[in-house]
């Protein structure tokens, strides 16, 4: 163990600083805003990311950093199977980190929100902002857990865990400030949306093929468990 | 508050509040997490996570390993789809870190990298460098990427443990290795209960089992060996089995996995005893239809199919229909109205899609330029990529003795050599005579009679038109009142499957495992037929095959050596041979008996029939076994109504007296062995594979051990596992091709074969030497992908000329074709040679054992039927039994997974899916305790309703309902292995299955024709708990 986190810092070094640092921090000039498009005519529902990610992060068994809830939904033939990869949308307008009273959540330069956990003293704040939820208290750590990126594998030049082992291909992830990035020329030619619009967040996670019904309503209290009881919406439920 | 774990996943939320908390699971599953991955920490903002195993430089590319870790390319086993993976292992703990795709395999990339890349550009291509690694990511999938934890599992069996007191009480005790070799080979009074014959007894190759019936073979027949599927060690088990012990009973899991999709393909494809089959085209395919089967849900491969299905929602023009009982991730909503579920009722799809075939003759939608074609000759001019015999005529008399079979030309030609009398009639297109069928186009429909050299007349019609007879045997409203689907949609079914020319393809698979399934697989076929899409791009392929390994290549032979056996007699399982060829049928015609039925069914065109083994071996028909040995199969558990047949009669000494199971884990079946061998898991063994289907180029994926085997060692040091347990076994008996001077290689040398290494290092040369050698590897990637660690093995094992290149191949997990080599123009550069069956003779000759009448010898729909034809809704009608029971395949769950505690985290439990409709009529909700009773058994469980299952249907998840893999506790010695009550949660369908009431002697429930058993389709009505 001693060995593997020796290396984490030594592959880290050259960007660490830029990364850890809170983004103002930072005087580089172009820097890269990282994104994440999810094609849902692509998405198997394998879960293939869902354990990679747990795999990779040592997440604690009950808890997930992203995960692909599957819904059955109203479709034009009849009742159709919908499925919606979520994780943390890494806001432009984060409204979990304003909440955090010792700064420990931040933004970094490449625009991933993280949590530093020795600085985290786990009030919870952050977790009850999130209209997504996607941040949870870590039941191995006790301090606050969500998606990084994979900001240890993506601040080497490697991708997030959950894209590498995409089945359907249907995550793609990349620099929003370059033009000529996959994710940026799949936007141009694609619709895409983000979850919750109304809470102006301000994601970088987008949809191609994303039903309305499940932008909106998929959020703390209502989404999810209003699906599965059948409220309020003329989804199914979950499968 | 936090994610909660019913909040986002799915299943288990449809369970409602009795989910996770009440069922207790988070304690286990932790200890289990934990002892796989070690404790972590979180650490700064990347938190417990993982090392990189490399990084790469964003400037350059180049690639800075890290020395702590190691990333090798072997094969994964969490399915039976047999993907390239690339394991990523600490090398100070020896532990696995997480798996992967292989980038060079065609399984796990679309499309894979050329072969020839180097090891360090390979992984450059992985990474975020320009991009790379989205466009040419290799992937595991999730429960790829969850089977690293079976590695260190505390339920591993890691020592031979032998049974003390009754089979299957659990209670065990660890025997030596060299005990478990003289006990198995030597018997004796083994458990104080009186002698056992060992297997150096049973081996008698010259006695007849069965005086009465000679037929059934020696004595050595009654070793029975049941194997997993061809998961790339099989070869070593078939040699010790059949070619060195000398027994006919060996075969894998096909009769109870996907025998009716691989008969109705095999009838076909004109190759009954390969059994060959076809995947569409997905990547060209602009119309697809799926008919029992879930690309993107199931099937096999698994995760190429979801990859491909994935890139084929995302291109313009592709149209697919998905045919099944329950709604899953085949069909995808944000894909909009260009993919359609079509609910229907369970086991009625023969019915949907003879109604299909009707509607294409009736309206000549139909690829009649392809169908006129005879010959490959007559093909190839006309420019198509297949023929078929369409034109050929038929003697269409069932009673005659030639009924069934095609016209030949030495039936109505005297004076011929014999290669022209064997040769088929038809009738030339353009002159409407007679001829044999040739280069040119021949009539597609015609019924009359023809006059043969013995001056009689028989009645005669093509192909073609039997198959046109059997489609409009009933009408479509009928059609669409037997299957629930509406005239509509079956016409619209077939309207678009024809509106597309040859890129149209139909597939099948389990969803056909029921009653009827042999002619539901044969008539799904054939709509491939009927637009000619075999070879064509956009169409059907049969695959590209694989590299040679084990068999006769060009370094080595492992397959031939001096005292080689050819096994002889009946397949325990009465499967591949007619039961008119036996003493029992003989002796009733010569005693003036009727000779049907048969006492039990035989299947005279089928494989081996596996899935009845246990049933007929212990039932004693057609004879008993002495001696059983599993190796990491678990019919108990995957056979429908198995468990019910056999549970008791198993442990009984006196039906089977001997019963060996080779398994890293105890399983349903090997609760009940009285020895078990441990074995490695995939990561730890050695092996090769290729691609199941969908890969239309050369795939050879090498197993190897990517990390240290677990097991416990020999007194030689070697490790215990399934190859070391034959070789020894066999070299104490002095079989044949073990022991030295026992593998030829290519000059005739002879070398030996004492160890795993000796064998699949050696198939290894033939791997990188065929069709052209692999180069050499140098050492620097040996060191990238940990291939130094059996560098000794393989500079020991093999010829100076060989191990580097050998390496080489391990280097890159297998050899792989490139892709390039995909398509030649606008058809597949492998294509299948064989022509096409319409009508397939074989199977128009055969007769049913139980009432002696021929089969029909194409696609027609005859509902689910008992052995005797009999139809099951006849005995067990549907106002009685309003329900069908489906086995429906899981993204994360197979038989094999129970216990994962990646997957139980996910999924801990499957529920009992039921229709809105039907719920409503019975006041159910989900969530509330439910029972399903079968003509057998009754399982309960909690409902899940909702509106994506057929009206009448039951859905029930496979991979639940285990009674061990962890749920059970063993006693070994003085070491409490505990169960946990949370890994047998969910129900297995497979308990509601049942026997053929029809047969005299114990059958599973099969389909009449081939003998699949029946896991689909299952009668049942429901009942509200409490």
């Amino acid at each position: 163990m001693n060995s593997r986190r020796e290396f984490l810092k030594l592959a880290m070094a050259g960007s660490t600083a830029a990364v850890a640092a809170p983004a103002a921090a930072s005087a580089q000039a172009k820097p890269k805003r990282w994104g994440m498009l999810v094609d849902l005519r692509k998405c198997i529902g394998c879960q293939a990311c869902t354990v990679a990610c747990t795999i990779e992060n040592d997440v604690p068994e009950g808890q997930h950093r992203t995960a692909v809830p599957v819904y059955e939904l109203d479709g034009p033939n009849g009742p159709s199977q919908a499925v919606l990869p979520r994780l943390c949308n890494h806001c432009d307008e984060p409204p979990c980190i304003p909440v955090c009273p010792v700064n420990a959540t931040f933004k970094t330069e490449e625009g991933a929100v993280v949590v530093d956990a020795e600085q985290c003293v786990a009030c919870g704040y952050c977790v009850q902002a999130c209209p997504y939820e996607a941040r949870f208290i870590n039941h191995k750590t006790g301090v606050a857990d969500k998606c990084t990126f994979c900001v240890h594998r993506t601040s080497v030049g490697l991708l997030p865990a959950c894209v590498e082992t995409c089945v359907g291909n249907a995550r793609v992830f990349g620099d929003l400030n370059d033009p000529e990035s996959e994710i940026r020329k799949l936007m141009a030619q694609h619709e895409t949306k983000g979850l919750r619009p109304e809470f102006k967040t301000g994601p970088n996670v987008y949809y191609i093929g994303l039903d309305d019904r499940l932008a909106s309503t998929v959020a703390v209290g209502g989404g999810a468990r209003d699906l599965r009881q059948g409220l309020e919406t003329s989804a199914h439920g979950e499968v | 508050m936090t994610i909660s774990r019913r909040g986002v996943l799915q299943g288990a939320t449809a369970l409602g509040a009795a989910g996770a908390a009440f069922w207790g699971f988070a304690e286990t599953g932790k200890n289990f997490y934990q002892g796989v991955m070690g404790t972590a920490q979180a650490k700064g903002i990347a938190g417990g996570a993982l090392p990189p195993e490399y990084k790469v430089d964003p400037a350059t590319g180049e690639v800075i390993l890290n020395p702590d870790q190691r990333v090798g390319y072997t094969m994964c086993m969490g399915c039976t789809s047999v993907c390239g993976i690339r394991v990523r292992v600490d090398k100070a703990s020896g532990d696995i870190l997480r798996a992967t795709g292989n980038p060079y395999s065609p399984l796990s990339t679309n499309p894979h990298i050329p072969y020839d890349t180097p090891i360090k550009e390979a992984i450059t291509g992985l990474s975020a460098y320009g991009e790379q690694g989205l466009a040419g990511r290799s992937t595991a999938c999730g429960r790829g990427n969850a089977a690293i934890a079976k590695q260190n599992s505390k339920e591993r069996i890691l020592k031979p443990m032998k049974r003390v007191g009754e089979r299957g009480s659990g209670q065990w005790k660890e025997i030596s290795w060299d005990q478990l070799i003289e006990e198995t080979v030597e018997g004796g009074d083994l458990f104080g209960e009186g002698p056992v014959e060992g297997l150096r007894a049973i081996r008698d190759l010259k006695t007849p089992l069965d005086p009465e019936n000679p037929e059934y073979g020696p004595k050595a027949n009654q070793l029975v060996v049941i194997p997993v599927f061809k998961n790339g060690r099989l070869m070593m088990a078939a040699r010790f089995a059949k070619m060195a012990y000398g027994t006919r009973n060996f075969v894998g899991h096909r009769s109870y996995c996907g025998l009716s999709m691989r008969a109705g393909y095999a009838a076909m494809l004109d190759n009954l005893k390969k059994q060959p089959h076809l995947k569409p085209d997905y990547r060209h395919a602009k119309y697809m239809l799926f008919i029992g089967t879930a690309p993107g849900n199931a099937g096999n491969p698994y995760k190429l199919q979801g990859t491909l299905m994935g890139a084929a929602r995302g291109r313009d023009g592709v149209k697919y229909a998905v045919v099944d009982p329950v709604l899953t991730n085949s069909q995808n909503h944000a894909f909009g109205k260009d993919n359609t579920w079509v609910p229907i009722r369970p086991g009625t799809d023969g019915a949907l899609v003879m109604g299909m075939i009707r509607w294409i003759m009736e309206n000549e939608r139909y690829d009649a330029k392809f169908l006129a074609q005879p010959s490959g000759a007559a093909a190839q001019t006309a420019g198509e990529a297949s023929w078929s015999n369409a034109t050929h005529l038929v003697i269409d008399d069932p009673e005659h003795p030639k009924g069934g079979s095609f016209l030949r030309q030495g039936m109505v030609t005297a004076d011929l050599e014999e290669d022209a009398q064997k040769a088929p009639m038809c009738l030339d297109a353009q002159t409407g005579e007679l001829s044999p069928a040739k280069g040119r186009p021949a009539t597609l429909f015609h019924q009359g009679t023809v006059r043969l050299l013995d001056g009689s007349t028989v009645p005669v019609a093509t192909s073609l038109s039997l198959l046109r007879r059997e489609a409009l045997r009933k009408t479509l409203a009928e059609y669409s009142a037997d299957c629930g689907v509406s005239e509509e949609r079956i016409i619209s079914l077939a309207r678009d499957f024809t509106s597309v020319g040859k890129q149209a393809a139909a597939d099948c698979h389990g969803g056909t495992m029921h009653a009827a399934g042999f002619y539901t697989a044969y008539a799904i076929v054939m709509l491939n037929a009927l637009v000619g899409n075999l070879n064509a791009k956009g169409g059907t392929t049969a695959g590209g095959g694989r590299f040679k390994d084990v068999q006769k290549g060009p370094r080595y032979n492992l397959l031939a050596f001096p005292g080689k056996v050819k096994v002889k007699g009946v397949d325990a399982g009465r499967g591949g041979f007619a039961y008119e060829k036996t003493s029992e049928f003989n002796r009733l015609i010569a005693d003036g008996k009727s000779p049907y039925p048969a006492q039990a069914p035989w299947h005279s065109f089928t494989q081996p029939m596996g899935a009845q083994w246990l049933t007929s071996v212990l039932e004693g028909y057609p004879y008993k076994a002495k001696a059983v040995i599993t190796w990491s199969s678990n019919p108990v558990y995957g056979v429908a109504g198995m468990e019910n047949d056999v549970k008791e009669k198993i442990k009984d000494t006196k039906r089977l007296p001997l019963f060996i199971a080779i398994d890293p884990f105890i399983n349903e079946t090997s609760r009940f062995a009285d020895y078990i061998v441990p074995d490695r898991v995939f990561y730890e063994a050695w092996g090769w594979a290729s691609a199941w289907g969908g890969v239309p180029t050369k795939v050879s994926t090498a197993r190897w051990p990517v990390v240290d085997c677990q097991t416990g060692k020999t007194p030689d040091g070697r490790h215990m596992d399934m190859d070391n347990f034959f070789i020894d076994v066999a070299k104490r008996m002095e079989l044949p091709g073990f022991g030295e001077k026992a593998i030829p290689d290519a000059d005739g040398n002879l070398h030996p074969l004492h160890r795993s290494e000796d064998f699949w290092m050696r198939a290894g040369a033939n791997v990188a030497f065929d069709g052209g050698a692999v180069p050499e590897s140098d050492d620097t990637d040996m060191t990238i992908t940990g291939v130094d660690r059996i560098r000794a093995d393989l500079e020991s094992t093999l010829k100076p000329d060989e191990w580097r290149r050998v390496a080489y191949v391990y280097n890159r997990g297998g050899r792989y074709e490139d892709a390039v080599k995909t398509y030649k123009g606008e058809t597949f550069a492998r294509s299948y040679k064989k022509g096409i069956q319409i009508w397939n003779e074989t199977v128009g000759m055969a007769r049913n054992s139980m009432t002696g009448k021929k089969f029909v010898g194409c696609p027609t729909w005859q509902a689910p039927s008992f052995a005797d034809g009999t139809k099951v809704d006849k005995a067990f009608p549907p106002d009685l039994w309003p329900f069908r029971v489906v086995s429906t395949k899981s993204q994360l769950r197979s038989s094999s997974t129970g216990g994962n505690p990646y997957l139980d985290d996910l999924k801990l439990s499957n529920a009992i899916a039921i229709n809105t409709v039907d719920a409503d009529q019975l006041s159910i909700k989900t969530g509330d305790w439910i029972t399903v009773i079968s003509p057998s058994n009754r399982i309960s469980g909690q409902a899940f309703v909702r509106h994506g299952i057929a009206r009448g249907a039951i859905g029930i998840e496979h991979g639940y309902g285990h009674r061990e893999l962890g749920a059970r506790t063993h006693k070994i010695g003085k070491v409490i292995l505990e169960g946990h009550s949370n890994r047998g949660l969910g129900t297995n369908s497979n308990d509601l299955g049942y026997t053929d009431p029809t047969s005299k002697r114990p059958a599973l429930l099969a389909d009449p024709v081939v003998g699949s058993i029946a896991r689909q389709a299952l009668p049942a009505r429901i009942e509200k708990m409490g």
